[in-house]
C-alpha cells in the first residue's frame, strides 16, 4: 500500500508531459490487453464456424443429393422429400446454416440446368429460404440487399420483379448492379430497356457479366439496339457496340457509320472495329477521305479493317502508306500490299525508303 | 553565453525529434482508421460478388503474364505450370527468359513441345536483342504460353520486353518463383473494370509469405506459420504494410508501389512512360510513380487501386545476409525513385500526389531510418556525457514501444476479421507474442539494412552497378 | 447393364458427388478427383471405360487430361468435357486433341446420362 502512494506521489511530481506519456502508455495496456482478449475469442469463434461450416456442408450435400433423386416420376414431392424439406424448414432461420445451405444450392445452379433446377426452385420456395430472401430487400445495409438481389435472380425468383424494380436508381452502384443482373437473368433482353433512360454509368464489368449472361441462352432473339447506340451516355453506347458484334447486327450499320464521328475516341474506335466484323466496306471510303484527321489508333484500326476487307481498288491508298511512321500501320500496310500484289511486293523488298524498317518487310516476304 | 546557444540548439532538435515521433504515430493512427474503414467497406462489397461470368467471359479484357526468369532452372517448369492453370478465359503468358546461363530454356522446351516461331518485335520501348528467339508450343493445350529468349539485361528489361511483345491491353507483371493463386487475375482485373468515373492505371495485391506452407502442384495446400523468427517477423511486417498502410493509401488514391511480385498494369500508359527504368534497382516502385506523374501532368483522373486478397505468395528471405541485402535494395530503390521524381514533392500541381503522398514517403520512410540514427547517436552521446533525463527516455521508449506492438496487434485482428489465413490453434498466441518481440528484435536489422542502403547509395557506386548487372528476380 | 469405371475429374464437390450418386445407381464404379493431376493418376491405376473432365481446373486443365489419354497412354477411351459458357474455343481445342463429346456448364444431369451411356454402349 504504502509503495503504491509512494508510485502515486512521484508521479504527481513528474513535468506534465511524462505524466501524460505514462497516462497514454496505460491506456495502451489496456486497449493492448483488451485487443489480445477480442483476438483470442475471434479466432476461436471462427475455428468453431469453420469447422461447423465443414460438417454442415458435408451433411446437407448429401441431404440434398438424397432430395434431387428422391422424386417419383411425377412432379409431385414423394413422403421422403417431403421430409427433407420438413428438415430444412427447421433450420433456415439460423442464419449461419442458412448460407451454408443457400451456398450450396447456389453453386449447384451455376452447374446444371433442366429439371432439376425446378426441383431446386420447389426447395427453395418450400423451405422458405425465399421469405427470408424478400425479407432481407427491406434492410438498410445496402450489401445485404445487393447480396438478398443476387439470390433472388440466381433462384429464378420472377415473383420479387416489382420489389426488386425499385432498386434500379439506387444511390449504391453495387445495388445497382445486381438489380440489372437480376432483370436480365430472368428476362432476358427484354431485361435490359432500364437502358432506354439509364444516366448513371455502366462500368465494364457489369456490362461483361450482362453479355456472358445473355450469351447463357438458348434464344439469341435480340431487341433493336440502335436507340442505345444514339444513347447520351457513353457507357451504354460501348454496351451497344458489343451486342452489335456479338449478335452480328447488320440491320444497325448505318448508325454505327455515324458514331464514326462521335465526339469520345474509344467510341469511334470501337465503331471501326465492331464494322470490320460485320463488313462494313461503306466504311473504307469515309475513313479513307479522313484517313489524315484520324488519331494513330484509329488508323491502326482502319487497317486492320481493310486488312480483312480489302479490295484491288485499295491498293492505291495502302501504297500511299506503305513507310507511315507508325510500326503497326507500316506493318500491316505492307502485309495488305503483299495479299493484293505480290509483284510489286517483291520489288519493294530492293528498294530503300527513307522511312522503312528493314525488318518488316524482311518478316512480311517470310510468312 | 556558450552554454546557453547550445542549449538553445539542444532544445531546437529535442523538439524536431519529439515532433517528428508524434507526426509519426498520428499518421499511422489515422492511417489505421482509413484502413479500417475501407477493410469494411471491401468485405462488403466482396460478400456477394460473383466471378463466375468473370472468369468465363471471352469479353473479359485480355491480360499478358510477364515473367522474367533469370537462371530459374529449378523451378522454372512447374512455375510455368501454374501461370497457366489461372482461372481466367482471356489471358497469355510470356516468359522473358533473361539471358539465363542454365539450361532454363531447354528445360521448357522439352517440358511444353516448343518451336521457334517468326516474330516481329515492335521496339516501342529499347531492350537488349533477342538471343536464341521466340518459341510457342506445338501443343495447344499450352496455346496460352510464349518463352522469349533474349541477351541479359536485368529484370527491368525483360519486363519492357514483354510489354513490347504484349497485345494486351492489360500486363501482369509478376515474379515468376510466386505462387499466384488461381483466382488472381479475375479478382485483380476488378479494379480496371469497375470504375466508370476515373481510369484506373495500376493495380497491385498483397504479398503473402510462402515459407513454410505446403505447396502441391501449383497450390496452396496448407498455410503454416513458419519456425524461424526472421520469416514470421516478416510476416507479421507484411501484415501491418498492406492491411493497414497500403489500404489506406488505396483508399486515398495516394498509393506510390505496386509490389513487382504481382501488380497488373495498363499496358499503353507503360508503354508511353516509356517502360521499366533500367537503371534503378526500383523499378516497380519507379514505374508507378512516373505513371502517376503522367497523368497528372495530362491532367486527367486516374487510380492506382490495391485489393487485399491473398493472391500471391513468394518465399521471404530465411538467412539475415539475405535479408539485409534485399532491404539494401528497396531502400536504394526509394532513394532513386524519389530523387528522380523529386519535381513532384510539395508541387500543387501534382495534387495530394506531391502534397502528400510523396512528402510522407519521403519524410516516414525515407528519412525515418536517417532520423532514428541521429536519435540513437545523440543519446549516445547524451549517456557519455551523463546528460540523460532516464525518466523522459523510459517514459517515451515504454509509450513508442506500446505504439507499435497495438499496430501490429490491429493489423492482427484485421487479418483474422478478413481472410483469416493462419487459423490453426495456438498461432494467434504466436502472433502476439511475436508483435512483443518483433521491434526489439527484428527492427535493427531493418534499420542497419537502411543505413547501408543509405551507404552503398552515397558512397559505394560499384556495389550500385554490381547489383544491377547481376539482379535476377525477387530475392534469392 | 456391365459395371463400368468412370473417373470423373471435377472441381465442384456438389457436383461430383451429384454424379456420382446418380452414376452409382446406374451401376457403374466411380472415381471422383478434384483436379486433373488426381483424375490422370486414377487413369493410370484403374483404366476407366470412360472419362468425364472439366475444362477448367487446377494444375493440370482438362485439355492437358485429353492429351495426355490420347497421346501418351494411346488410348482411345471415351472423353466428354465440361465447358463454361464462352469457352467454345477450348472446346474445338479439347475436339481436336480427341475428346468425344461435350457439355456446356450449365448442363442437364438426365441428358448426361443419356451421352455417357450412348458412348459406353
Amino acid at each position: 500500500m504504502t509503495y503504491l502512494t509512494k508510485l502515486i506521489d512521484e508521479y504527481s511530481q513528474l513535468p506534465l508531459i511524462i505524466q501524460l506519456a505514462w497516462a497514454i502508455s496505460a491506456l495502451l495496456i489496456v486497449a493492448i490487453i483488451f485487443l489480445i482478449i477480442a483476438l483470442q475469442i475471434l479466432r476461436k469463434s471462427l475455428r468453431i464456424r469453420h469447422k461447423e461450416k465443414v460438417t454442415y456442408k458435408k451433411r446437407y450435400e448429401g441431404k440434398l443429393i438424397n432430395y434431387l433423386y428422391g422424386g417419383g416420376v411425377s412432379s409431385l414431392l414423394t413422403a421422403e422429400q417431403q421430409r427433407c424439406i420438413e428438415e430444412f424448414k427447421n433450420v433456415v432461420h439460423l442464419k449461419h446454416r442458412r448460407k451454408i445451405i443457400v451456398s450450396i444450392l447456389f453453386n449447384l445452379m451455376n452447374q446444371i440446368t433442366g429439371e432439376m433446377t425446378e426441383a431446386i426452385k420447389t426447395f427453395y420456395f418450400k423451405t422458405g429460404l425465399i421469405d427470408s430472401a424478400i425479407d432481407r430487400l427491406h434492410s438498410k445495409k445496402w450489401h445485404v440487399v445487393a447480396k438478398s438481389i443476387s439470390e433472388l435472380s440466381r433462384f429464378n425468383v420472377c415473383e420479387a420483379k416489382d420489389e426488386v424494380a425499385k432498386f434500379i436508381h439506387h444511390p449504391r452502384p453495387e445495388v445497382r448492379t445486381e438489380t440489372q443482373l437480376y432483370f436480365v437473368t430472368l428476362f432476358k433482353f427484354d431485361g435490359l430497356h432500364f437502358l432506354d433512360e439509364y444516366q448513371e454509368p455502366l462500368s465494364e464489368w457489369v456490362q461483361i457479366q450482362l453479355l456472358e449472361i445473355l450469351n447463357q441462352f438458348d434464344d439469341q432473339q435480340i431487341c433493336d439496339i440502335t436507340p442505345w447506340l444514339q444513347s447520351t451516355n457513353d457507357s451504354v453506347v460501348r454496351f451497344a457496340l458489343k451486342l452489335a458484334q456479338i449478335y452480328n447486327q447488320f440491320e444497325v450499320k448505318d448508325t454505327l457509320m455515324e458514331l464514326l464521328t462521335h465526339p469520345t475516341k474509344d467510341i469511334r474506335l470501337k465503331s471501326i472495329q465492331v464494322l470490320t466484323s460485320l463488313y462494313g466496306i461503306e466504311a473504307k471510303e469515309v475513313l479513307k477521305a479522313n484517313f489524315e484527321s484520324l488519331s494513330i489508333e484509329e488508323q491502326i484500326s482502319f487497317f486492320k479493317l481493310l486488312e480483312k476487307l480489302v479490295m484491288p481498288d485499295d491498293e492505291p491508298f495502302v501504297e500511299k502508306h506503305l513507310f507511315h511512321k507508325n510500326f503497326e500501320v507500316q506493318l500491316l500496310a505492307v502485309k495488305i500490299l503483299k495479299s493484293l500484289n505480290k509483284d510489286k511486293f517483291m520489288g519493294l523488298s530492293t528498294e530503300v525508303y527513307e522511312d522503312s524498317n528493314p525488318k518488316i518487310l524482311e518478316f512480311v516476304k517470310s510468312i | 553565453m556558450d552554454t546557453s546557444s547550445l542549449n538553445i540548439i539542444l532544445k531546437i532538435l529535442h523538439y524536431i525529434f519529439f515532433g517528428y515521433a508524434v507526426m509519426a504515430i498520428l499518421s499511422y493512427v489515422v492511417l489505421s482508421f482509413i484502413s479500417a474503414k475501407e477493410t469494411l467497406l471491401y468485405m462488403k462489397k466482396r460478400s456477394f460478388v460473383n466471378y463466375k461470368h468473370i472468369l468465363s467471359s471471352t469479353m473479359a479484357p485480355p491480360i499478358t503474364i510477364i515473367a522474367p526468369a533469370y537462371n530459374e532452372s529449378l523451378n522454372i517448369v512447374e512455375n510455368v505450370r501454374s501461370l497457366l492453370s489461372n482461372h481466367y478465359a482471356n489471358y497469355t503468358v510470356i516468359i522473358v527468359n533473361d539471358g539465363s546461363s542454365d539450361d532454363s530454356l531447354e528445360k521448357l522446351i522439352a517440358a511444353y513441345d516448343l518451336e521457334k516461331v517468326n516474330f516481329i518485335i515492335n521496339e516501342k520501348i529499347k531492350t537488349q536483342p533477342i538471343r536464341a528467339g521466340v518459341f510457342k508450343s506445338k501443343n495447344p493445350a499450352f496455346e496460352k504460353l510464349m518463352v522469349v529468349d533474349k541477351e541479359n539485361g536485368g529484370k527491368a528489361d525483360a519486363l519492357n520486353m514483354g510489354l513490347n511483345i504484349s497485345k494486351s491491353k492489360y500486363v501482369a507483371c509478376i515474379d515468376v518463383d510466386c505462387l499466384l493463386l488461381q483466382d488472381a487475375l479475375q479478382k485483380l482485373i476488378k479494379p480496371f473494370l469497375q470504375n466508370a468515373s476515373s481510369k484506373t492505371i495500376a493495380a497491385g495485391g498483397v504479398i503473402r509469405i510462402a515459407n513454410s506452407c505446403t505447396i502441391r502442384d501449383g497450390e496452396l495446400i496448407d498455410i503454416k506459420l513458419p519456425k524461424s523468427f526472421l520469416v514470421r517477423s516478416q510476416i507479421l511486417e507484411y501484415l501491418r504494410a498492406f492491411l493497414l498502410g497500403r489500404m489506406a493509401w488505396s483508399r486515398l488514391n495516394g498509393l506510390l508501389v505496386i509490389s513487382g511480385a504481382f501488380g497488373i498494369l495498363d499496358k499503353d500508359i507503360a508503354i508511353e512512360v516509356g517502360g521499366y527504368d533500367t537503371n534503378t534497382v526500383g523499378e516497380d516502385m519507379e514505374i508507378i510513380v512516373r505513371m502517376r506523374r503522367h497523368m497528372e501532368e495530362k491532367n486527367e483522373k486516374y487510380r492506382v487501386s490495391y485489393i487485399p486478397d491473398p493472391l500471391c505468395w513468394t518465399e521471404a528471405p530465411d538467412s539475415y545476409k539475405v535479408f539485409i541485402s534485399q532491404r539494401n535494395r528497396w531502400t536504394r530503390g526509394t532513394i532513386e525513385t524519389l530523387k528522380k521524381h523529386r519535381k513532384i514533392g510539395f508541387n500543387r500541381n501534382y495534387g495530394f500526389f506531391g502534397l502528400l503522398s510523396y512528402p510522407y514517403w519521403l519524410i516516414f520512410e525515407r528519412l525515418a531510418p536517417i532520423i532514428e540514427t541521429v536519435g540513437i547517436i545523440y543519446f549516445t552521446i547524451l549517456v557519455i556525457l551523463r546528460e540523460v533525463r532516464w525518466e523522459y527516455v523510459l517514459a517515451f521508449i515504454t509509450l513508442s514501444y506500446l505504439f507499435s506492438m497495438l499496430f501490429s496487434i490491429l493489423a492482427i485482428l484485421s487479418e483474422e476479421l478478413t481472410f483469416n489465413q493462419y487459423k490453426k490453434k495456438g498461432t494467434g498466441f504466436k502472433l502476439i507474442l511475436l508483435s512483443a518481440l518483433e521491434p526489439i528484435i527484428l527492427h535493427p536489422f531493418v534499420l542497419y539494412a537502411a543505413i547501408k542502403g543509405n551507404y552503398d547509395y552515397y558512397f559505394n557506386k560499384k556495389k550500385k552497378w554490381g547489383t544491377m548487372i547481376r539482379k535476377g528476380l525477387a530475392t534469392s | 447393364m456391365q459395371k463400368k469405371k468412370i473417373v470423373v475429374a471435377e472441381d465442384n464437390s456438389t457436383l461430383s458427388m451429384l454424379l456420382k450418386f446418380r452414376l452409382e445407381k446406374e451401376g457403374h464404379e466411380l472415381f471422383i478427383a478434384p483436379d486433373g493431376k488426381q483424375a490422370l493418376e486414377f487413369i493410370q491405376e484403374h483404366e476407366p471405360n470412360m472419362i468425364i473432365t472439366d475444362i477448367m481446373m487446377p494444375f493440370v486443365n482438362g485439355l492437358e487430361v485429353i492429351s495426355h489419354v490420347r497421346f501418351k497412354l494411346n488410348k482411345d477411351t471415351p472423353i466428354i468435357v465440361f465447358s463454361a459458357a464462352g469457352q467454345e474455343e477450348m472446346v474445338l481445342k479439347a475436339f481436336n486433341l480427341g475428346a468425344n463429346d461435350f457439355m456446356s456448364k450449365p448442363f442437364s444431369p438426365n441428358e448426361l446420362m443419356i451421352r455417357v451411356n450412348k458412348l459406353l454402349d
